[in-house]
């Protein structure tokens, strides 16, 4: 089912997590490649979100490997911080940090772990958020911003450490819905200027205009995927038909 | 002429005046302020220290030993009165070592006070929601980065109220260093109350006294508090 026959990115071999009595993945492997955007979909409790935040170790696998650029980053020996700044996060909730502005939110990180001067930082800070047009509020609280500001600056702060890879874990679900497409919006825009991203989220017009493959998750497992059009066309397996029925 | 039938400003000038009896209080004070500013000290960066372990064991599981080690000790501490600490410091642990008094009462202030800054941080570490931690971690930061630049300042400030409280009642349990003969503020009151047999004018001005500590120091904690929340809407 390869769609794109880029270098591979992430490589994801037999994962497994339980939490407690719950198998929340029961052997996922999966490959994303270079310049990707897949979009990882499926119900409450399948599995989705535990898989996203296990790529960047945010969920440590009870069992499996992940290789990130060709390195095992489950090996315990692997210094998984180095890794995590070359994969860029961003979260349901935004996770600002409320105690800083929004230009020290996007700085703190390249200055403290890049080594950057601040003078630098800024100026690179200063240019995404002119890219994404909010350059006005570099010295406003995260308090001040609207939710699709805040997620929007999210994603500048992930992008200031100028990663290889975004992982979005349902990036639209806690925004009204007007301010939905703004952020939809810069996702896009992101995507075509090649970023590797995968995507958890229940916007099927961004996974159908968007994602170059799309992956159905159920009971921890990956069930189905392929290309959007064979994807919403032509479900195959009866859960994905089903749960298509049920959002579309 | 008994106290009674002194008029206030010789009364005054008995307690306080004649023999240069004020500098009780003041050499007291000195004392009192110098026992509270060190055992605040060491209560800030020894209860810090307990409170990034035990929160880091409760978040990670990790430091399972040294939780356990931190665990016993905010139990010990705070399941017995501080002047028993004060007097086991002095007479027991440091029974062969010659250290000044003072140092002792330091020790027991900053030990005993370290325990209960401890659990003040660790709630305060505990409250900040868990993203915080997570956009931190996701950004490449270690776990004591995250800590550092992210989730302590936020801790700092919920935290700040309780803290100012538990440095006012650090202030004021310095008041039982006469117990292994420290003379310091309250002990200097009662000095001169011995000589006088004025019981009412040196133990009053020794109240106000702590009073007036008390208040300024709440005053600049209130001015913290506001400024932080001034900085962060």
């Amino acid at each position: 089912m390869t769609i794109n026959n880029g270098d591979t990115l992430i490589k994801v071999e037999g994962l497994h997590k339980i939490f407690g009595a719950l198998h929340a993945l029961d052997g996922v492997s999966e490959e994303i490649r270079k310049g990707e955007v897949v979009v990882v979909v499926g119900p409450s409790g399948s599995g989705k979100s535990t898989f996203l935040r296990s790529l960047n170790l945010l969920e440590e696998p009870s069992e499996g490997r992940i290789y990130f650029e060709g390195v095992d980053i489950t090996d315990k020996k692997v210094d998984i911080n180095k890794h995590r700044q070359k994969m860029g996060m961003v979260f349901q909730h935004f996770n600002l940090f409320p105690h800083k502005t929004i230009l020290e939110n996007i700085t703190l990180a390249p200055i403290k772990l890049r080594g950057m001067k601040k003078e630098e930082a800024d100026k690179q800070a200063m240019e995404l958020l002119e890219r994404v047009g909010l350059s006005e509020k570099a010295d406003a609280y995260p308090s001040q911003l609207s939710g699709g500001q805040k997620q929007r600056i999210a994603i500048v702060r992930s992008l200031a450490m100028e990663p290889d890879v975004m992982l979005f874990d349902e990036p639209t679900s806690a925004l009204d819905p007007e301010m939905v497409g703004e952020v939809l919006e810069l996702m896009k825009q992101l995507a075509r200027d090649g970023m590797t991203m995968v995507v958890v989220t229940h916007e099927m017009g961004f996974a159908k205009e968007v994602g170059s493959r799309v992956i159905f998750m159920a009971d921890g497992q990956i069930k189905e995927q392929g290309t959007p059009e064979e994807f919403f066309e032509h479900p195959k397996d009866p859960r994905l038909q089903e749960f298509l029925s049920k959002i579309l | 002429m008994g106290i009674k039938d002194m008029s206030f400003a010789e009364r005054f000038t008995f307690n306080f005046i004649d023999r240069d009896r004020w500098i009780y209080i003041a050499d007291g004070l000195k004392v009192t302020l110098q026992i509270t500013f060190f055992a605040l000290l060491i209560g800030i960066v020894l209860g810090f220290l307990l409170a990034i372990v035990r929160s880091t064991y409760d978040k990670t599981g990790k430091l399972k030993l040294l939780n356990l080690i931190a665990q016993i000790y905010i139990t010990v501490i705070r399941g017995t009165p501080v002047v028993v600490q004060l007097l086991i410091i002095y007479f027991v642990i440091f029974e062969s070592i010659n250290v000044s008094k003072v140092l002792a009462a330091v020790m027991a202030f900053g030990m005993n006070s370290a325990a209960y800054v401890a659990e003040i941080v660790r709630s305060g570490i505990m409250s900040i929601d868990n993203g915080q931690f997570e956009a931190g971690r996701s950004l490449g930061f270690n776990y004591f980065q995250t800590m550092i630049y992210i989730i302590l300042p936020q801790a700092f400030k919920n935290i700040l109220p309780a803290l100012g409280n538990e440095f006012i009642v650090l202030l004021k349990e310095t008041s039982v260093s006469g117990y292994i003969a420290i003379q310091d503020l309250t002990k200097g009151g009662d000095i001169i109350r011995s000589r006088t047999y004025d019981a009412m004018f040196p133990l009053l001005t020794v109240a106000v006294i702590y009073l007036a500590m008390v208040m300024i120091f709440s005053k600049l904690v209130n001015m913290l508090e506001r400024r932080l929340r001034n900085s962060d809407h």
